[in-house]
């Protein structure tokens, strides 16, 4: 590769070599193959894993590994010492400027390199862009579902890393092989953790992202982040704090200019000490259930002009523990508690997002509500650092609870469904206890409440 | 998601010890990412 390299410049291109050791060693092998160009190294391999390269004993013994030693030696290519990870493979990739793919080598086993005439053409000017989906299979759709049924009953092997494993092995990749070039979509919260992550997706899908985001600043760091790793110039920031009744209705006619594809109720708060916000709403109310509920009756008339508008509201696994509460929602007569007042909030959304789904039935605009299982971002370090601690090791990546509210808001698929409520692309039960189940005459309170409160009625 | 996306915001420390954001490698011309098993 590296005798190619002025083949690589002469086409505008630079060589970017990425090891897996430490930078001592880096700096051994630059000196060695005399290489001038970046050399990184990436002891974690979290660049080798975003990268989708492979890691495996079973290919390493492959016979043929003996074989490209052997041919490598007769090169001169002699194999030294093994440093950094062994058992990691390597892989080549071509990426444009603006993140477009002309080329990608993934080994399957030690030895095996890029035929380097693939790599030079993949630099020419009119190297088509890679397909990046892979065909589902079959046998692993089969094999996901066959393992769900059995793990699904133990909740922690669903929620956590593991059940997204297995519950995406029956996902079909094709469902976000879309273009949301025409798509504009709010996502609130979208400065860290799950928005971040759904807003990041979208942006990379093509839309135009408008990231709602209490913090200015925050949302601009994030906007800086996304245009960076996506190349999108289409994302934006609008400053809001949605458990405020008074600042959403100055904002939405804002949001409202322009067409509004998809919303995403994802802005969540965990509160240790009971707040209030300047209507009297207690503030996880506020901000999960009464802001959400009136920022989507101010944006409907937008909604309603889409051709294919979607509303996804991000509850929370949490919510299975408590029943939808009208007696006192407020937390004005009980003790206040940080972690049911969220679950209460959680259920709150589960039973809103339906209601919303009956209201909007006969208009092209769908209502989901998703749970993203147990995933590792920073609000659930800080709101549940022992929850944290004791789970860490089995935690999902914020980009896979993050990804049943991107194929919600975004896939074809998803058009299908309206008022169900959603892990990992499958609709759920919104009940895994008895005690938690509401009655109709219950769910109606809720609206009318709601609307009471969204109108400025105290609670 | 893309490739390219997911390893943008990666950032890996080059070997002199400066960082290097992976995504500001293909910022400005194309970039052969090379991938190599171990060093030596």
């Amino acid at each position: 590769m590296r005798d190619r390299l002025p083949e690589f410049r002469e086409r505008g291109a630079e060589l970017v070599i990425v090891g897996n050791g430490n930078a001592t060693f880096a700096a051994a092998f630059r000196e060695d193959f005399s290489l001038d160009g970046p050399l990184l190294v990436d002891p974690e391999l979290r660049a080798y894993r975003a990268a989708g390269l492979r890691r495996g004993r079973v290919e390493l013994l492959s016979p043929r590994v003996p074989w490209n030693a052997l041919r490598a030696l007769a090169r001169g290519n002699r194999q030294t010492g093994v440093q950094g990870d062994p058992w990691q493979l390597g892989g080549v990739f071509v990426i444009r400027p603006g993140g477009a793919l002309t080329y990608r080598f993934m080994s399957r086993e030690a030895g095996d390199h890029a035929p380097l005439d693939e790599v030079l053409a993949a630099l020419e000017p009119d190297a088509p862009e890679m397909e990046e989906t892979e065909a589902p299979s079959p046998l692993a759709r089969l094999a996901g579902r066959a393992l769900s049924l059995v793990l699904d009953p133990t909740i922690v092997a669903s929620f956590d890393r593991t059940g997204y494993r297995v519950h995406s092995l029956a996902f079909d990749p094709r469902d976000l092989e879309v273009d949301l070039g025409d798509r504009r979509c709010l996502v609130t919260g979208a400065n860290a953790g799950l928005g971040f992550e759904t807003a990041l997706a979208l942006a990379d899908l093509g839309a135009q992202v408008v990231l709602v985001c209490r913090n200015r600043l925050r949302g601009e760091d994030a906007r800086d982040r996304i245009a960076l790793q996506t190349g999108s110039r289409r994302v934006e920031v609008c400053e809001l704090d949605v458990s405020d009744l008074a600042a959403i209705r100055a904002t939405a006619p804002k949001l409202a200019d322009g067409p509004v594809d998809v919303l995403v109720h994802n802005a969540g708060a965990l509160d240790s000490e009971r707040a209030e916000t300047a209507e009297g709403l207690e503030r996880t109310l506020a901000t999960h259930v009464v802001g959400p509920h009136l920022l989507t009756r101010l944006l409907r008339p937008a909604l309603e002009r889409s051709q294919d508008g979607r509303v996804v509201w991000v509850s929370s696994g949490g919510m299975y523990t408590r029943k939808l509460q009208l007696d006192d929602p407020s937390w004005t007569r009980r003790d206040f508690d940080g972690v049911a007042a969220y679950a209460e909030a959680k259920r709150a959304q589960v039973v809103l997002a339906g209601l919303w789904a009956e209201a909007l039935r006969d208009t092209n605009v769908v209502v989901n509500a998703m749970h993203p299982g147990w995933a590792d971002t920073q609000g659930v370090r800080d709101a549940l650092p022992r929850f944290h601690a004791l789970t860490r090791a089995i935690l999902r990546t914020p980009a896979e609870g993050a990804d049943t509210i991107v194929w919600l808001a975004a896939s074809p698929a998803a058009a299908e469904h309206t008022g169900r409520f959603f892990l990992d692309r499958t609709p759920r039960s919104t009940h895994l206890l008895p005690f938690t189940r509401e009655r109709d005459a219950e769910r109606r309170e809720l609206w009318r409440r709601v609307e009471a409160w969204s109108g400025g009625e105290a609670p | 998601m893309r490739t390219a996306t997911r390893l943008a915001g990666i950032e890996l420390s080059s070997w002199d010890g400066t960082r290097v954001a992976l995504g500001d490698t293909w910022r400005e011309r194309p970039v052969v990412l090379v991938f190599i098993r171990h060093f030596g």
